[in-house]
């Protein structure tokens, strides 16, 4: 019976190609909507968002201390961070290669850049390859740091898209790799140049060099008293977003046993947790997500509106038929299941359609940014579970007014 | 009135030794239009016995068509009691009514009333469909129904490639699939040409001799009046003759229609002459 009724429906769709079509485009958009957005929403949460703005969720970054601090103690030097500390954490970070995926230094100095008369103030940044793992720096002409760069305390630099822009023109910068700046009076060979991204963030004004370079041809004496070298901070790459809370309490002990911060003594280190930062893009992703779906709700509950009133028409036109079905021994039950799958099959076929094209939409999508996104099959059943709910709510009423009608009416009805 | 009384002998039909299908007492049936009242069936009392093959005459707007849908339990009497096959069908709810058009009722319309987009072969399954019958047997029985009435090679046409003829013999053919104890036939020629008319009630009347079945016809036309078991006249609502006509086709006509015989019909143990 269920098979009957399920191929009339269908078979009434294709009497009305084109007004079930049009009756359906509410539902192909609230669909295809769903999907997408839900399928993209990670992509763009983890790719789009990092991309521009810094957040940097994956990363712990360890900063000074700040001496000014109630409970801070009155000692030179203090809450500084060294060498002896970065050993630390590179030591906890080989132990715990489930939170960690690798620890970068940085050692910041004020410096003036020069290449031939151009001459810039700039922030020279030591660090490793690792860089690029915590911080957004894409490469646009030559190559970033190397481990041998480091290891051989090479006279190279990477220079960020502004101060490249200040020391060879605009439309020169292609051109400078290869070219020698002078750094602080040092010379220094440029091997990379990267994208501009823009923001307070951004390594756009830097240049980054080994950090051995730094610490040896470029800062002259950055050692602490009897610590070694001062960094300006330390960062810690994070296997995932999960691992936050379990990397932060590993840092803090790590942190206060090498520099012996006594029990009940406040950390004389600062830690930047990604917490804020994942909050605020969970924040704007849900936002996001959220109004989209409200989108595609409505459009949704549009579509289930023209569903109603496409089968209500349907009824009425079909009143006839109502009544002969009706003289031959079909139920009430039977003309209501008959007309609420009619509808159903509408909004669910529609559905189809929509997440049809949102899955064909989001591979493309997917394929032409070189974005590695995963169809949300969640949003999918979402979308087809909530195809036939609006299916038979909205397919109710007419339904009912069908299978109420007198058969002797319905005969009789021109 | 719609016989030619030379040849017949008219009587009034009082009463019969069988069961019958249909029993209807002190039926009537008031529609309210506007605000007035209007009396279509006024205390009907009538029985229609197994076998017998019934015509329903009487002027336009005397009743006929209200009868019908009465007995076809398309519409419920304003009083009065209806027993169909030995069951009180008087008081019966949505579901049951359905249940008995469903196994009981046959119903073939004027204008034939088939689903547009459904082949013969599928109009014909409908009841079935909703006996909750199978695929399968639904099918083979819906074949044997066409074959039955001259169709069996036009299962597969929709009803617009069909002839107005051959549509009502789909019709026909939909009204027996299923057994029932009675058909009903409103004005079933009334869209069709005399000839092909003709034909149609030849197919009722050679389905009521070699299956009897119960048929009953509304009809205007006197010709297919005199071939009828009995004849019903209605006048304003009210059942005004009753006219058995068999002692004129079993003795007299029968060569003379070219009608198959058959066992005869009921017999009346009273007969009155009309006055
Ligand atoms: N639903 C209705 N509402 C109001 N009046 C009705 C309704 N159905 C029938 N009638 C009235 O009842 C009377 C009998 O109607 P019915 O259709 O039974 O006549 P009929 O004998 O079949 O006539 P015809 O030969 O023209 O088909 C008519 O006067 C008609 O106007
Ligand atoms: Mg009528």
């Amino acid at each position: 019976m269920f098979k009957e009724l399920g191929l009339m429906a269908l078979d009434s769709l294709r009497a009305n190609k084109f007004r079930s079509l049009l009756t359906m485009l509410g539902i192909i958009i609230g669909s295809a909507t769903l999907v997408a957005v839900l399928s993209l929403g990670n992509a763009l949460q983890s790719q789009v968002f990092e991309r521009f703005v810094d957040l940097g969720t994956r990363r712990i970054a360890v900063l000074p201390g700040d001496p000014q601090a109630r409970g801070a103690r009155d000692v030179p030097g203090y809450g500084l961070l060294s060498i002896r500390d970065y050993q630390a954490l590179e030591q906890l970070v080989a132990r715990h290669p489930d939170v960690f995926r690798t620890i970068v230094p940085e050692v910041s100095l004020r410096v003036q850049a020069r290449a031939g008369n151009s001459s810039v103030t700039s922030t020279v940044v030591g660090t490793t390859k690792d860089y690029q793992l915590v911080q957004t720096v894409p490469v646009m002409y030559g190559r970033f740091l190397t481990d041998t760069d480091d290891q051989q305390t090479a006279r190279v630099a990477v220079l960020g898209a502004l101060v490249a822009e200040d020391l060879f023109g605009k439309e020169n910068v292609a051109g400078a790799i290869g070219r020698t700046i002078e750094v602080n009076g040092k010379p220094l060979q440029v091997v990379g140049i990267l994208r501009q991204l823009g923001g307070p963030f951004s390594s756009d004004q830097r240049i980054l060099v080994p950090v051995s370079t730094a610490r040896l041809r470029i800062a002259g004496n950055q050692d602490l008293p009897g610590r070694g070298l001062q960094m300006s901070s330390i960062l810690l790459n994070l296997q995932s977003e999960r691992m936050v809370e379990r990397g932060e309490r590993l840092v803090t002990s790590t942190l206060r046993a090498t520099r012996n911060v006594p029990d009940g003594v406040i950390d004389d280190f600062r830690l930047n947790l990604p917490t804020q930062a994942l909050g605020v893009l969970a924040g704007i992703n849900g936002a996001i997500t959220g109004f989209i779906a409200l989108v595609a709700g409505i459009s949704l509950v549009v579509g289930g509106i023209g569903i109603m009133n496409i089968m209500l028409v349907a009824v009425t036109e079909r009143t006839r038929e109502i009544g002969v079905r009706k003289a031959l021994g079909a139920t009430d039950g039977d003309v209501l299941s008959q007309f609420v799958l009619e509808a159903v099959a509408i909004s669910v076929v529609g559905s189809l359609i929509g997440v049809t094209s949102a899955i064909a939409l989001v591979a493309l999508v997917g394929a032409a940014a070189g974005l590695g996104v995963a169809i949300s099959w969640v949003a999918v059943g979402l979308a087809l579970a909530f195809a036939c709910i609006i299916g038979i709510g909205f397919g109710y009423y007419p339904a009912r007014r069908a299978a109420l009608l007198l058969p002797i009416e319905a005969l009789r009805y021109e | 009135m719609y016989h030619d009384t030379e040849y017949l002998t008219p009587v009034e039909v009082t009463d019969y030794v069988t069961e019958p299908v249909v029993r209807i007492e002190h039926v009537t049936k008031d529609f309210v239009t506007g605000g007035n009242l209007f009396r279509a069936l006024d205390d009907v009392s009538l029985e229609i016995h197994r076998g017998e093959m019934i015509a329903i005459m009487g002027p336009s707007g005397s009743g006929k068509s209200t009868l019908m849908t009465i007995l076809g339990l398309l519409d419920v009497p304003t009083s009065g009691t209806y027993w169909l096959d030995g069951q009180d069908v008087s008081a019966l709810n949505r579901g049951q009514q359905a249940r008995v058009r469903n196994q009981k009722l046959g119903f073939v319309f004027q204008n034939f009333n088939l689903l547009p987009r459904l082949s013969a072969l599928k109009n014909v399954e409908l009841p079935l469909v909703y006996g909750r019958l199978g695929a399968r047997e639904r099918e083979e029985r819906a074949r044997q129904a066409l074959e039955a009435v001259g169709l069996g090679a036009r299962l597969h046409n929709r009803p617009n490639e069909l002839s107005g003829g051959q549509k009502q013999r789909v019709a026909i053919a939909r009204a027996l699939v299923g057994n029932p104890a009675m058909v009903l036939a409103d004005e079933p020629t009334g869209a069709l040409d005399t000839r092909t008319g003709a034909e149609i009630m030849g197919l009722f009347r050679q389905l009521n001799r070699e299956q009897g079945i119960t048929i009953v016809v509304v009809t205007h036309d006197p010709e297919i009046g005199k071939q009828m078991d009995r004849v019903v006249g209605l006048r304003d609502g009210r059942i005004t003759e009753n006219i058995l006509q068999e002692y004129y086709h079993v003795g007299v006509a029968t060569e003379e229609l070219e009608l198959p015989g058959r066992d005869p019909v009921p017999v009346p143990v009273q007969v009155e002459q009309q006055g």
